[in-house]
């Protein structure tokens, strides 16, 4: 069982020019999450969501505080899907997918076509990444993760460059892999009700990088945005939100 | 006949006949250009004494080409100077580009290389052919030196700075991405790194290859006793016109079917990744290429 935990987790970029202020991007965030769960970091736009991923993903070190990811006690294997598909332009899609495996030559193509079906791609392993459209292109990004067979599987707003029915349609694909395979996923997104259709927790982040508030969201999978309860759901976490950013308004006209 | 039947005009299949769709294509259009091109030079020919006729420069190359008599004792040669030319222009086009690759991945990989070359670089570039034509000649004297090494000077600096730019242009998104999968590093040089410069290795030859052909035919001008630019030479000094203007079309057919049987498919087979893109990743390298030279003034 995977088990992200992240202690007190601090990052501050350098100012980027002489006499410029530092960015903090978090500050002292914490939290645990571990087996069959989809979290959701969910915060407005510079709240430090990618910094987080890129932390935990190791392509950036913190500042302060801790981040360890374990399978049974061993470091784990991650996948990553980004906002924008990085696929190598010169290689086919199958060539894509065998770039990033463990796996030898033979098995790896194997592991890749499964993927690839599973996605609806099959017919598209032969293709460069240019010919294909950018809903296409995430496809492979998203079946590249899975193909992995990653402990923690983390996504960084892997929708927010389509178009909206493009977009609507990769969820409900992503859920029903979820579903199949029930990896452990750290998703990213600035979108409430995207966060709602398919997590079973959500964490908020607010300005500055703090986490806020940390909510379980106990619905039936597939989720319909029309429900009730989702809409419920929804409202609680955009009025969360509206709380927040009129403390943020006060703070600011007070100080 | 009813209203009813009437087509409207827009709907109808386009009435253009056949005669007016072939006048106009691109085939036409190419067609056009090359008769007026012969008819523009016919007429300066008939205004300035000293500029031959198209005719007359055609029967010199046939001649030439052919080994028939230009009067006299003197007889066509083409074959025996276009080989020793082409020998030395590859010769020094194979070392040019070899080293200039070289250079490149240094300047683009190491950077007490690139503080050390990088003005280097740009000095080179815009040294014209010309002065390593002389350059040599002064160091080598008459012979086969001079215009092999002129050719390898002037084609390096194309290669490395394009080399260079391949390098710098690999995406730090795709690094990011492999090392988020934790990529071994054998497999980002074969499957990142190289077919990344490999388009700009490509665009350096297809540089080299122009620069060089330019080069060598200076050199030979200049500093050689037989080649295709010393044969160049010898008719404009002895005043034939015809033959010197025969032999400049020889230059620039030579460099039209090396640049579109060559280069051009060659260049096309390591692009073909980007089949699918709405840009014609041949047609930019061409315009490239163009720019560069016009920013030169070669």
């Amino acid at each position: 069982m995977a088990t992200l935990t992240v202690k007190d987790l601090s990052k501050t970029f350098p100012a980027v020019s002489k006499g410029g202020q530092p960015v903090r991007a978090i500050a002292d965030i914490s939290f645990q999450m571990s087996g069959q769960v989809f979290v959701s970091l969910v915060g407005p736009s510079g709240c430090g969501k990618s910094t987080l991923l890129n932390i935990v993903s190791g392509v950036e070190t913190p500042t302060s505080g801790s981040v360890s990811v374990t399978q049974d006690g061993k470091p784990a294997r991650l996948g990553y899907v980004f906002q924008d598909p990085r696929l190598l332009p010169w290689r086919t899609v199958l060539q894509n997918m065998a770039y990033v495996s463990d796996l030898d030559e033979d098995e790896a193509r194997a592991n890749a076509r499964r993927y690839l079906e599973i996605v609806g791609l099959s017919d598209a392993e032969d293709m460069f990444p240019g010919q294909l459209s950018g809903g296409m292109q995430q496809r492979v990004g998203i079946a590249r993760a899975f193909s992995v067979g990653p402990d923690l599987l983390l996504m960084d707003e892997p929708f927010s460059h389509l178009d909206a029915i493009t977009a609507r349609l990769l969820r409900e694909q992503l859920q029903e892999m979820w579903n199949a395979t029930k990896k452990t996923v750290l998703f990213v997104t600035h979108d409430v009700m995207e966060a709602v259709q398919l997590s079973n927790r959500i964490i908020t982040l607010a300005h500055g990088g703090t986490v806020f508030d940390d909510i379980t969201v106990d619905l039936p999978f597939p989720r319909r945005a029309s429900d009730p309860e989702f809409a419920q759901h929804q409202a609680r976490i955009l009025g969360r939100f509206e709380e927040m950013e009129a403390e943020r308004s006060t703070a600011t006209s007070s100080g | 006949m009813t209203a009813s039947t009437v087509t409207p005009a827009s709907l109808a299949p386009p009435r253009r006949g056949k005669i007016r769709r072939s006048l106009t294509s691109d085939w036409a259009a190419r067609i056009t250009f090359y008769v007026s091109i012969i008819v523009a030079w016919q007429l300066l020919a008939w205004q300035v004494d000293r500029m031959p006729a198209p005719w007359e420069t055609f029967d010199f190359l046939y001649r030439e080409l052919t080994g028939g008599s230009h009067g006299g004792v003197i007889t066509g040669v083409f074959w025996e100077h276009f080989l020793v030319t082409l020998q030395r222009f590859s010769i020094g086009l194979g070392f040019g580009f070899v080293i200039g690759v070289i250079l490149g991945v240094a300047i683009g990989t190491l950077g007490f290389v690139k503080s050390l070359l990088n003005d280097v670089m740009l000095v080179f570039l815009a040294l014209p052919a010309v002065i390593w034509a002389f350059l040599t000649v002064m160091w080598f004297g008459l012979g086969w030196a001079a215009p092999v090494y002129t050719v390898i000077l002037s084609t390096i600096p194309f290669v490395a700075v394009n080399v260079t730019q391949g390098i710098r242009a690999v995406s730090p998104d795709l690094h990011r991405m492999s090392g988020a999968f934790r990529v071994p590093r054998e497999r980002r040089l074969r499957h990142l790194m190289l077919p990344a410069i490999t388009g700009y290795m490509f665009t350096g030859l297809r540089f080299a290859v122009i620069i060089g052909w330019n080069a060598v035919l200076l050199a030979e001008w200049f500093g050689s006793t037989n080649g295709v630019g010393w044969r160049a030479r010898f008719w404009y000094d002895a005043a034939r016109y015809r033959g010197f203007l025969g032999w400049v079309l020889i230059f620039i057919a030579f460099i039209f079917l090396l640049d579109g049987f060559v280069m051009r498919p060659l260049q096309r087979r390591a692009f073909r990744w980007r089949d699918g893109r709405t840009g014609d990743g041949d047609q930019d390298a061409a315009e490239s290429v163009i720019d560069t030279m016009a920013a030169r003034g070669v």
